[in-house]
């Protein structure tokens, strides 16, 4: 047991999607679990990334060769399968200790799509019929599973996953052969349009069973092929709009097939490239940014030595500088330095008297970058221009915090 | 000036009783202590306030009234913080939130301290929030799930309702190492405990060879292998890990404290 769980977590490590947020299920009556609506950390590895689930795979045996991917058919490793009951009574041992959340289940694929997603299925449907179990279970769909066994699995799961992996079709085609868009952008599809005809069920009969309540994700592959960041969160952009997804990963790809000349030779994996994208995809869900401020087709690569917030402020000077005692919420939203809960304090308090420095500083605001956007108790000028040069030269030299990675992670 | 120094029992109704009096006696506290902690010096005179559930009571509806229940909640969730001063900033605040007229003053975090208060609770919050995730149970040979915590925080009865709601159908015991008491869920109703020699070695928080169960030592080094499996050295960054997990945490995280 413990040499499987070597092997399958090792190989289950290099997807990034590790939240469980987003559904909440309450226990039933001597029932075991629940799943919490904020995602909850149960530890942190030294890479500094959250532990909330227990991500593994069913196994690492694979039938496919997908270039980027360690668990390729053609790669001499060791491998391993779990049996159900071992899966499942670890994931209800590692629960009652308290270790995880819940399961995030994927695998690689062992005889045929089908064939390993009925096992998935098989270990999802034992955690909740036969143990009761009402913790997180994110379930990554096979490519090319058939649609009954997902609409099953989709009964079980609180979220189910497809991975797009490399974001472009023609280079998926390259560097993973068996697979196509198709492959992944149906099941997705299939699940998007279940998820909406779902909630008008259970509008009509409460009783009706939940599919997918914490809704679908996806993960894309940076560094691995030549997409533009402008490419990557388009199509991010078209997945939350088109398909309705919760959450897009992007995962920096991580060398893990040093000879193969279809990938690029990389030393670390792009870190801070992943994590401007993180930046971005925040702008985008919470921000109220569309793509297309964040990038055009003349500006197609985010910044690696600003946040993308900053270089939108600073391609876009005739914004500034915003008033914090009258601006509406949504300005204020876009002024760097500031975040979410920044700016609900400044709208909610500023009735109480003129906002200060000390009131900013408080509320969580980072006045170094934050100073040259806006106008407030010590900055009243009204005939104040801002200098995106001046401000670059001074914010950038002033920014070591290139190389390391923030923490965007939920 | 002769300076007046309040005591209570150190108990979040004791601390609304105090309230109560000091309102009655227009008492302006220069301190608010346990008996154990309050000081003592030739200028102070120092008072006993004694606990009284009704007159609490009527602080704390007052309280909600003024206010709300949530924040009536957030001052009680600031009071666990233990942290030094923190009644007389309680004292401060009811004060002002009971003599403005208006009834949102709660929410003005321009003010010193309701901005003080505010950050306090956010402080205890965000280690309860923790503590949703680095409480870790061992199953006794007696079947009850014990797990031992040391948190900063005065924050046992606030994990409750979580811990209550998740494992409702298993016994447990999360008991606070250094304040020595705990909560004891028997799959019904919980109570308060009080252990003279808990079984367990308090460098590691492992329960003791005999009070264990006997599978204990296996999972335990399935969930450490799993720990070092899903790291993925290339992307090391310890400061991160370190930052979100801090070392005061790691003595009772059997995958950090091997
Ligand atoms: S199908 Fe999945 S597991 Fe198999 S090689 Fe491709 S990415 Fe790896």
């Amino acid at each position: 047991m413990l040499k499987k769980i070597e092997i399958l977590a090792d190989a289950a490590k290099y997807d990034v999607s590790c939240s469980s947020s987003g559904s909440s299920r309450s226990n039933q009556k001597g029932g075991l679990g629940n799943a919490a609506s904020c995602g909850i950390c149960h530890s942190f590895t030294e890479d500094g990334r959250c532990i909330s689930l227990l991500k593994i795979l069913f196994s690492n045996i694979c039938i496919y060769d997908c270039a980027y991917c360690v668990n390729r058919k053609t790669n001499d490793i060791p491998r391993a399968a779990f049996k159900v009951e071992e899966l499942v009574d670890l994931t209800v041992s590692f629960y009652r200790r308290n270790y995880i959340e819940g399961l995030f289940l994927s695998s690689g694929v062992m005889v045929s799509p089908d064939f390993t997603m009925e096992r998935l299925i098989a270990v999802a449907r034992s955690l909740r019929q036969e143990h009761q179990f009402n913790g997180y279970i994110h379930m990554k769909a096979i490519p090319g599973a058939s649609q009954d066994l997902i609409e099953e699995a989709g009964l079980y799961a609180d979220r189910l996953s497809v991975n797009i992996e490399i974001p472009s079709e023609g280079n998926l085609k390259l560097l993973a052969p068996e697979k196509d868009f198709p492959s992944v952008l149906n099941p997705m599809s299939q699940i998007a349009n279940r998820i909406i005809s779902n909630k008008e069920e259970r509008k009509k009969y409460r009783k009706a069973p939940r599919f997918v309540p914490a809704g679908q994700s996806t993960q894309l592959i940076v560094g691995a092929s030549p997409e533009r960041d402008f490419d990557i969160l388009k199509l991010a952009s078209e997945l939350y709009n088109g398909k309705n997804l919760k959450r897009v990963y992007y995962s920096g790809y991580v060398p893990v097939n040093t000879s193969d000349s279809r990938l690029p030779v990389l030393q670390r994996p792009p870190l801070v490239r992943e994590n401007r994208l993180y930046q971005a995809d925040w702008l985008m869900r919470f921000y109220q940014f569309g793509y297309d401020e964040i990038l055009d087709d003349r500006h197609d690569t985010l910044d690696m030595n600003m946040d993308p917030k900053l270089a939108w402020a600073l391609r876009n000077p005739h914004f500034f500088p915003v008033d914090l005692n009258y601006a509406p919420y949504e300005m204020i939203l876009r002024i760097p330095g500031i975040g979410v809960r920044s700016a609900r304090l400044i709208v909610a308090n500023r009735k109480w008297g003129k906002i200060s420095f000390l009131h900013l500083r408080r509320m969580g605001v980072a006045l170094n970058r934050a100073k040259y956007f806006i106008l407030c108790r010590e900055l009243p000028e009204k005939g104040y221009k801002l200098q995106p040069e001046q401000v670059k030269r001074k914010l950038v030299k002033s920014n070591e915090n290139i190389g390391v990675q923030l923490s965007l992670f939920e | 000036m002769f300076e007046i120094r309040l005591q209570y029992d150190g108990t979040f109704d004791g601390f609304l009783s105090l309230v109560f009096y000091a309102f009655e006696n227009k008492t302006e506290p220069k301190e608010i202590a346990k008996p154990a902690n309050v000081s003592q010096d030739l200028f102070s005179e120092v008072i006993e306030v004694e606990t009284h559930t009704a007159k609490a009571e009527r602080v704390w509806k007052g309280l909600v009234n003024k206010s709300s229940l949530k924040n009536a909640r957030l001052i009680s969730v600031a009071f666990m913080s233990e942290l030094p001063g923190i009644e007389v900033l309680l004292w401060r605040y009811l004060k002002k939130v009971f003599t403005f007229p208006q009834k949102d003053f709660y929410q003005n975090m321009l003010d010193e301290d309701v901005y003080q208060v505010v950050q306090t609770a956010r402080k205890v919050k965000k280690e309860v929030h923790r503590f949703h995730g680095f409480v870790r149970f061992q199953q006794t040979a007696d079947n009850i799930w014990f797990a031992p915590i040391e948190p900063d925080h005065d924050i046992i009865p606030l994990l409750v309702p979580h811990f209550k709601n998740r494992y409702s159908g298993q016994p447990w015991v999360i008991y606070d190492t250094r304040r020595k008491y705990g909560i004891y869920y028997d799959t019904e109703s919980v109570s308060e405990v009080f252990i003279e020699y808990p079984a367990l070695d308090l460098n590691t928080g492992r329960l003791s060879e005999k009070a264990k169960g006997s599978h204990e030592d296996d999972y335990l080094h399935l969930w450490q292998q799993y720990y070092n499996s899903i790291n993925i050295q290339l992307r090391e960054n310890k400061k991160q890990m370190t930052r979100l997990m801090p070392r005061r945490y790691w003595k009772y995280l059997p995958e950090r404290n091997r």
